[in-house]
């Protein structure tokens, strides 16, 4: 350990330099401003179309300055420069970018061709960038343009869906601050790297959108080259940098009201509530003791404990309208030594469960590259951010989720406060869900920060005497600070006497829960690249060669107290009764070589290699090597297809590719998040700290024996193919992209069973890497952009499809064949939900009676008209485990059909997005809440308002009347046959196999004319008003569920349909 | 900006990269492990690791709960349902709710099979003979400490699954293909029972004889344990005869009835050792005055003053290792939490089994003889001149705890002999002819179906924490669990006596345990069925009743699956084979007819909670439980159970 610390001298001194270059690129920034301030010469222009349309605000840029212009509502534009021999760059979306050198004049028309830009635009790769036309792997991208309008949450990967082809996107929860799940080709948790370095999801996630230039994701083997952990494919994100030549300063603003899309209904008064719990009562036991002339005093709800109260209201209504906002303010420019990017953003956001539940966080970014000497670069980028979460602090893990629970635990005959007086809480017995209750004032107080700083550097040197080779370094340090201080206080409930009009405590807790974690996550990150790049007539040769160092430390405590009273927010020792420790370490090394070779822009090959080693495994089985190669082909290119295509452009670009690579992956295939063998696994000894016995009155922590090492352990390794091919059409106004993949993944975890040792040795035989799963499917993308008259348009879509697949697990033993079908998975698809299928429901007493199938498992004594009748599969004539078949595609996990639309159009200041995004192939379990009715003795969700039931319900005799639901009882459980039957709760009439389109952002803009602009010295003003999640079509509307919710209880807390508007001023 | 600066920057930053070899700086030291020479050189880890030996004691009940154990034990359950079985209590939780309305076990309930455990101790006791750095006497004592685990766990796994394998070192498959040699039978049931006999003996005068050392193993917990062993070896040799079906040819299962009296011998050696002190100073607990309150004080002290605890596994507030007993069982209006409470609620069927103070049975007098009900003007007066452990192992309606009274009744009897409740104590009525709002059901129920009130009329004493902040989950309880005290030894004694037919001892042992809980005219012409019903009182809620109605045979007669109706109920009380299927309830009402001179009096009635849809059914594939198909097809030399 003691060898560490000159590494941190050296760190401390790095710090000191990049100070020292931080100061210096400011002054030159400064020296550089000044600079421009010099003599005017005026430029006029028109800018059209080929077929003589003006076009409406296309930049004008003087090459290599800031200076620049946008055409007016005329195609006219009018610029100062700083000579009449500079060159003018024009850029419009839609057509191809031109440069014009002025060569003196002073006036000049311009015609901009319609032509799409995506084949020149530039990918990012791993350690890297390509043109997209030199592109062999899978790669996807978006870029700020694409991400900058949605405002859909507070994290990025909230703007993702439907963007990207093959990146499965759900957001089962909303909350302030929440995240979407995304996966590439679910393929499991992606790797994500963030300029250059390693990072986690939560650092994506919490990136500003508005610093993002691009995100690139790797989905096949092209990922191989993030070696390391990327086996599940690589997200890429490239933060913006400065231009050289241009000084501008950009805010944005958006303020945006958020409503929750949909949420299960309940009863609001009690008369209803009175008479669905007679109605239960009397099918699940035959009577019930509510009497009519109670109703009656229900219906009338006068008199004290026959009012009523509407829950929903009361909770979902407390912030209606719940704000987010969002401001950002950069700064960007530079000279002919250095560029700069400095910005700065803070979001807001609230919920609708109530304005003291919130999330607040600020960004800074400052990327800053300097020419500091003949052929040397150096950059600094640091980021940093402060993400705190604030809100009640409530009994139970999720504060958040007793606010929702109010919404179906309280009945209409329950209020929150003891005879309506707001000073006294009352004591309706389940007092946590009691949302009166759920504030900073009576329950506590939870507060969460992650203060974060992270500084990149980086040099590069090219290499003097040999053209094309340059030396590259990095160093990253991140640091990650998490405190967490939870306060829930003791409180009082109240029970109002109306006979002596006193307020008697009648309940509460007198349990202090104080508790503070306290995580630091350092990391580190070291690499060395080499990187050649030359042409040699024809042929184009590239070459890296990278070694990186990983290490990853992650210390946490975490303590508990009683403290005596609530006003005490400090934790003392004398009433502590946890506290926990932990500090690991992780650490990792890759060497990577890559050569790329293309011959004349036609045919092209891409060719590397990684050795990685992983501290987790034993030493002998620490390396692993894994290659990886792509090639393309752009058949348009051979001369014979030119003279076949002859001028004619319909076919402008066709390239065919394709990849094979090995990746090797050290977690655990099921959370990315755990390592796929325990750390220390291969060693020997006693594992401290397994718990606290008492021994003599004293606490002795224990030791337990690690059990056998485990020695046999090693990478698993994921196989990727891909075959694909990018095209355009009609002179690039139509692109696309087509692929297939297939990834095999093999050595994935199993036991070795030709042998099978007695349960008595008193352990498992470890396991091996002997199983293979596979994940294959295809996708494809296509967009068009023209022009129609004044209205430019562009339209695109993407679809992808994926599933996964067990292949073989090693030497499977069933007892039977029956064992065998049911439970084997070998060459099977994953995540099948087994369970019951339901052919229709009882119609009458007298069916039911004649019915030979034992359906409930009691004889059929339990059924009434409207129970379920499930399928007898085996004929046996009862239902149990054998009735069982493959129903749904698995709870709780990605859609395995995404797709994404968008539409944008534009006509003169006007424009205009929709962008929509849906999935398919997931399973959703309606269960708890949405399967039975009065779950925990609370209110009834009103989906089963629709149900079999008496024709009057306090008519045991009376008619049966057919509905969609069976008859409801109260608060069955799992104990009747409708719900759950021999230990299976699933059944066809209860999962539902999701499907939604939903419209993500509609965003309507004005951008403001230039010539009003010029005089307030503003360049560019543009306001906008955007929709998010406006809509869905989906089949979940019918349980007043949103189409994403993963909670079979459906309490999930949902997304937002939410409301903004926002500004884009550029200076 | 100075060139070479930069460029020794760029130098700095290549090696940072390179200073250290790849394999030094994959060696990442571990902060967790301590390598086994460490550990068995320094007194203070050998304790560390043989604590870890004590906590994966497993118990029939604990307070802290079962946790998971595969193969068995798939899920946790948590410490008060493991109480809440066999119909000596309801449950109050409606996702416990299938406690009292299954008509029976599985057979592979209460199965245990964890062989870890034992390989766990097979090898502490390997490494600690071997060690070379502890002293003598420490290593001695450690080794002896776990044996006596050893065999306490192998006596819980023979009263569960019989004859198990005996393994005493550690297997280890080396990969070479061959398993034969790693694949051990069952033994007899008797050798299992004999081990744990022999390691008693062994083990004895390795361990220290000190009273107040109750957490970790000493004589009196060593001869504890044979006296149980030994009884429970000798009951199932002699009643096991009355079942024959449950017997393999092997003898893994069932003991041939001629071994029963030298078993009933050594258990009553092994407990005779105890009582004349040889063990340490050993005696009934009798400090508090009142005699209700000192039999729940057993369990609460863990002072020197009570010398009775032999052998407890212990717990202590902020140190990591307490218990949600308290938390999950305290009075509902007592809570220290909103929802968490009441859900371990003791049955009508176990208090009627409390005699009087004649040593007579009676049930709880709800009517008189003619048919009438009885008005009570307090509701304790019901349970008056009762075995005093009935108060003190059940809170009765209107009893105290924490200082205050528990608050259980079902509502208002009107003069017409209707019922005026409500579904909730907050949820106020008026009275037929009033018209103010007034609480019209008791705080702590009884409800039907309002789960964490008493759904019985009663609540648990026994283990109920009565320290400030008991009930609250950030602290929670540290009340002990104790596994062998002194009064089980007596009754071990007096029943070993009994079957022995040495009637005079065996009535001078229990008449002590007797005389204790206010029993004070000594019984004479002891009787099988008295045996019974002393424990049942003695010992319910201590993880006994399973065990001894197996080893008696009684299992498939007590729980024979027939509805009980109230009749059954208030019949036969103190008969060893009466039917207890089903937990009632005991609901009381208060009277209100104004001018009655019963008014404002309290009257009770039998009640069987509406959640009881079940029959407990006790089949003869439940006296052992089922060895799992992954056990039995690992394993080819294991025979399965009878019944299986």
């Amino acid at each position: 350990m003691k060898r560490r610390l000159p590494t941190r001298n050296r760190g401390i001194g790095l710090i000191q330099q990049s100070l020292k270059v931080f100061i210096s690129c400011l002054f030159i920034l400064f020296a550089s401003y000044i600079s421009y301030a010099q003599e005017k010469n005026t430029i006029t222009g028109t800018v059209a179309d080929e077929k003589g349309v003006t076009l409406i605000g296309v930049s004008v840029k003087v090459k290599n300055s800031s200076l620049g212009a946008t055409t007016d509502a005329n195609g006219k534009f009018v610029l100062n420069v700083p000579s009449k021999n500079v060159i003018l760059q024009f850029v419009y979306v839609g057509f191809i970018s031109q440069d014009v050198a002025l060569n003196g004049r002073s006036t000049l028309s311009v015609k901009l061709k319609e032509g799409n830009e995506n084949l020149q635009e530039v990918v990012v790769t791993g350690y890297g960038s390509q043109k997209r036309e030199s592109i062999t792997g899978s790669i996807a991208s978006v870029t700020s343009k694409d991400i900058d309008r949605v405002h859909g949450g507070s994290t990025v990967s909230t703007a993702l869906a439907g963007k990207i082809p093959g990146v499965t996107f759900r957001m089962a929860d909303g909350r302030p601050g929440a995240n979407a799940t995304i996966q590439i080709r679910n393929m499991g948790s992606p790797l994500y790297v963030i300029d250059g370095i390693q990072q986690d999801v939560a650092q994506f996630n919490n990136l500003s959108q508005n610093d993002i230039e691009s995100i690139s994701v790797l989905k096949d083997a092209s990922a191989a080259i993030y070696g390391v952990r990327a086996a599940n494919g690589v997200v890429v994100v490239t933060t913006k940098k400065g231009n050289k030549g241009e000084s501008v300063i950009n805010a944005d603003a958006y303020l945006g009201y958020q409503n929750w899309t949909r949420f299960p209904k309940v009863l609001n008064n009690s008369y209803d509530y009175m008479l669905y719990k007679a109605d239960a009562e009397i099918n699940g036991n035959g009577s019930t003791s509510i009497t009519a002339a109670e109703l009656e005093k229900y219906r009338a709800g006068t008199e004290r404990g026959y009012q009523s109260f509407d829950w929903r209201e009361y909770v979902l209504k407390s912030n209606n309208n719940a704000p987010q906002n969002n401001v950002n303010v950069n700064f960007t420019g530079g000279g002919d030594k250095m560029t700069y990017y400095v910005s700065a953003t803070n979001l807001y956001q609230n919920s609708v469960l109530g304005n003291e539940y919130e999330f607040k966080r600020s960004n800074i970014q400052s990327n800053i590259s300097a020419q500091v000497a003949n052929g040397l670069k150096v950059g600094l980028n640091i980021n940093g951010r402060i993400e705190s979460r604030e809100n009640p602090g409530v009994p139970g893990y999720d504060d958040y989720f007793l606010a929702r629970y109010a919404v179906l635990r309280n009945t209409p005959l329950e209020r929150p406060y003891a005879n309506d007086n707001p000073l006294y809480l009352n004591d309706i017995g389940h007092t946590e869900s009691n949302y009166a209750f759920l504030n900073k004032r009576l329950s506590g107080v939870y507060r969460s920060d992650w203060r974060v700083v992270q500084a990149n550097f980086n040099a590069e040197y090219e290499i003097p005497g040999i053209k094309g080779l340059t030396a590259r370094a990095v160093y990253s340090y991140y640091y990650a600070d998490y405190v967490l201080n939870n306060n829930e206080y003791t409180y009082n409930t109240f029970t109002y006497r109306p006979a002596t009009d006193t307020y008697d405590i009648t309940g509460g807790s007198n349990n202090p829960y104080r508790e503070r974690e306290q995580r630091k996550e350092f990391s580190t990150t070291q690499q060395a690249q080499l990187n050649y790049n030359n042409t040699f007539g024809k042929h184009n040769l590239a070459a890296t060669l990278v070694a990186e160092r990983i290490e990853l430390i992650h210390q946490r405590n975490y303590v508990h107290g009683s403290p005596i009273s609530n006003n005490l927010p400090l934790i003392y020792f004398p009433t502590l009764d946890t506290y926990n420790d932990r500090d690991d370490t992780e650490r990792r090394i890759g060497y990577i070589g890559r050569i790329n070779y293309n011959f004349n822009s036609k045919y092209y090959l891409e060719a590397s290699a990684r050795r990685d080693a992983s501290y987790l495994f034993d030493p002998a089985h620490r390396v692993g090597y894994f290659p990886s190669v792509s090639a393309g082909w752009r058949i348009t290119e051979e001369s014979w297809m030119k003279n076949l295509l002859g001028d004619n452009k319909i076919l402008t670009d066709l390239k065919f590719r394709a990849s094979y690579g090995v990746l090797g992956d050290d977690r655990r295939i099921d959370d990315a998040t755990m390592p796929i063998v325990a750390p220390y696994a291969y060693l020997p000894g006693y594992n401290y700290n397994q718990g606290t016995a008492i021994l003599d009155g004293n606490a002795v922590i224990v030791s337990r024996d690690k059990g056998v090492p485990v020695t046999r352990i090693s990478w698993l390794k994921s196989k990727t193919t891909d075959i694909g091919a990018d095209f355009s059409l009609f002179n690039g106004k139509l692109t696309g992209t087509a692929d297939y993949f297939y990834r095999k993944r093999t050595g994935l975890l199993g036991v070795r069973t030709d042998i099978i040792v007695p349960i008595e040795i008193g352990y498992l035989l470890p396991d091996e890497n002997v199983n293979s799963d596979a994940q294959y499917g295809q996708e494809i993308a296509l967009n068009y952009s023209g022009k129609f008259g004044q209205v430019g348009y562009n339209v695109g879509g993407n679809f992808s499809y994926t599933r996964s697949k067990n292949i073989n697990t090693y030497n499977p033993l069933f007892f039977n064949s029956w064992d065998q079908y049911r439970n084997s998975l070998e060459n099977r698809y994953s995540h099948i939900d087994w369970g019951y299928e339901v052919t229709g429901q009882f119609t009458s007493q007298e069916q039911i009676n004649n019915y030979t199938v034992n359906n409930d498992g009691k004889g059929n004594r339990s059924l009434i008209p409207g129970d379920l009748i499930y399928k007898d599969q085996n004929g046996d004539g009862k239902i149990d485990q054998y009735d069982q078949r493959p129903i749904g595609f698995g709870l709780g996990t990605q859609p395995n059909i995404n797709f994404g639309f968008n539409i944008g159009l534009n006509y003169k200041a006007f424009d205009f997005h929709a962008d929509f995004s849906g999935g398919a192939g997931y399973t959703f379990s309606q269960n708890w809440e949405l399967r039975w009715a009065f779950q925990n003795s609370g209110n009834l969700n009103e989906i089963f308002l629709d149900r079999w039931h008496r024709a009057d319900p306090l008519d045991i005799n009376s008619a049966w009347i057919p509905g969609k639901y069976p008859a409801n009882r109260f608060n069955p459980g799992t104990g009747h046959s409708n719900y759950s039957l021999n230990g299976q709760g699933n059944s066809d009439y209860w999962l539902h196999n999701v499907k939604y389109l939903r419209a993500r952002t509609i965003e309507f803009g004005y951008t403001l004319p230039a010539s009003l602009l010029s005089r307030v010295k503003v360049r560019k003003l543009r306001v906008y008003a955007n929709a998010y999640n406006l809509f869905s079509i989906d089949n979940m509307k019918q349980y007043s569920l949103d189409p994403e919710v993963q909670d079979d209880n459906g309490l999930q807390f949902p997304q937002s349909k939410i409301l903004n508007f926002g500004l884009n001023l550029t200076f | 900006m100075n060139k070479i600066y930069i460029l020794s920057l760029f130098a700095l930053l290549l090696i940072t990269g390179a200073c250290k070899k790849d394999s030094d700086f994959l060696d990442v030291p571990p902060k967790q492990v301590i390598p086994e020479e460490t550990a068995f050189s320094d007194p203070a880890l050998v304790l560390s690791v043989l604590g870890d030996l004590y906590n994966r004691q497993r118990d029939f009940s604990s307070l802290d709960g079962i946790p998971k154990e595969l193969p068995y034990i798939e899920n946790d359950e948590p410490g008060w349902r493991t109480f809440a079985d066999f119909n000596e209590a309801f449950p109050s939780e409606n996702g416990s709710n299938f406690l009292v309305q299954r008509t029976g076990w599985s057979f592979n309930e209460w199965g245990i099979w964890n062989y870890g455990y034992i390989r766990d101790l097979n090898l502490f006791i390997q490494r600690a003979t071997a060690a070379t750095k502890l002293q003598e006497a420490d290593k001695t004592r450690f080794i002896a400490e776990a044996r006596f685990l050893r065999a306490n766990y192998y006596f819980e796994m023979v009263k569960r699954m019989g004859g198990v394998p005996l393994i005493t070192e550690p297997l280890t498959y080396d990969y070479s293909g061959v398993v034969t040699n790693l694949q051990v039978p069952r033994s007899k049931e008797s050798e299992i029972y004999d081990f744990v006999i022999k390691e008693a003996e062994d083990i004895k005068t390795k361990l220290p004889t000190d009273v107040n050392q109750k957490s970790r193993a000493t004589r009196a917990a060593a001869l504890a344990m044979e006296s149980r062993a030994a009884l429970y070896a000798g009951s199932i040799a002699k009643y096991g005869a009355t079942t024959p079906q449950v017997s393999t040819v092997g003898n893994e299962v069932g003991i041939p009835a001629g071994m029963a009296l030298g078993y009933y011998t050594k258990s009553l050696a092994a407990a005779e050792e105890i009582i004349n002190g040889s063990a340490g100073g050993y005696q009934l607990y009798k400090v508090l005055p009142e005699l209700s309150d000192n039999f729940a004080a057993i369990f609460l002290d863990k002072s020197s003053v009570n010398q009775e605890s032999i052998w407890i596994e212990d717990f202590k507030v902020n140190s990591g290792k307490v218990h949600g007993f308290t938390v999950n069982n305290q009075p509902f209006s007592i809570s220290d939490e909103g929802l968490d409470a009441g859900r371990l609620n003791p049955s009508l069927n176990l208090v009627e089994a409390f005699e009087k103070l004649d040593n007579t049975y009676a049930p709880i007098i709800t009517k008189d003889a003619g048919g009438n009900p009885v008005y009570y003007t307090n509701q304790l007066d019901a349970f008056a001149g009762r075995d005093a452990r009935l108060a003190g192992t059940v809170l009765l309606p209107n009893a105290t705890f924490k200082g205050k009274n528990v608050d259980i009744w079902a509502g208002y009897l009107l003069a017409d002999g209707s019922i005026f409740t409500s579904d909730d104590a907050s949820h106020l009525k008026s009275l037929p002819g009033t018209n103010v709002d007034i609480q019209v059901v008791g705080k702590d129920g009884p409800v039907n179906g309002q789960e964490f009130r008493s759904q019985s009329g009663f609540y648990i004493r026994k283990y109920l924490d009565p320290q400030t902040g008991s009930g609250r989950r950030g602290r929670q309880s540290d009340v002990a669990f104790i596994r062998y005290r002194y009064a089980e030894v007596l009754l071990n004694a007096a029943e070993a006596a009994f079957e022995l037919g040495r009637l005079g001892t065996a009535e001078g042992y229990i008449n002590q345990v007797r005389a204790r809980a206010g029993l004070t005219t000594p019984l004479t012409g002891l009787t099988f069925d008295r045996i019974v019903h002393e424990r049942r009182v003695e010992l319910v809620f201590e993880g006994h009743t399973l065990f001894d109605m197996k080893r008696w045979r009684l299992a498939h007669r007590v729980w024979d699956g027939g509805s009980m109706s109230v009749s059954d109920l208030l019949s036969n009380i103190g008969s060893a084979t009466k039917r207890n299927t089903q937990p009632y309830g005991l609901w009381s009402y208060k009277y209100y007819s104004p001018g009655s001179p019963n008014n404002g009096k309290w009257i009770y009635r039998e009640s069987l909670p509406s959640a009881v849809t079940g029959a407990s059914r006790f089949q003869f594939g439940n006296y052992y439980s089922l060895i799992t198909n992954d056990i039995l097809s690992a394993n080819p030399k294991i025979v399965k159970q009878p019944n299986q």
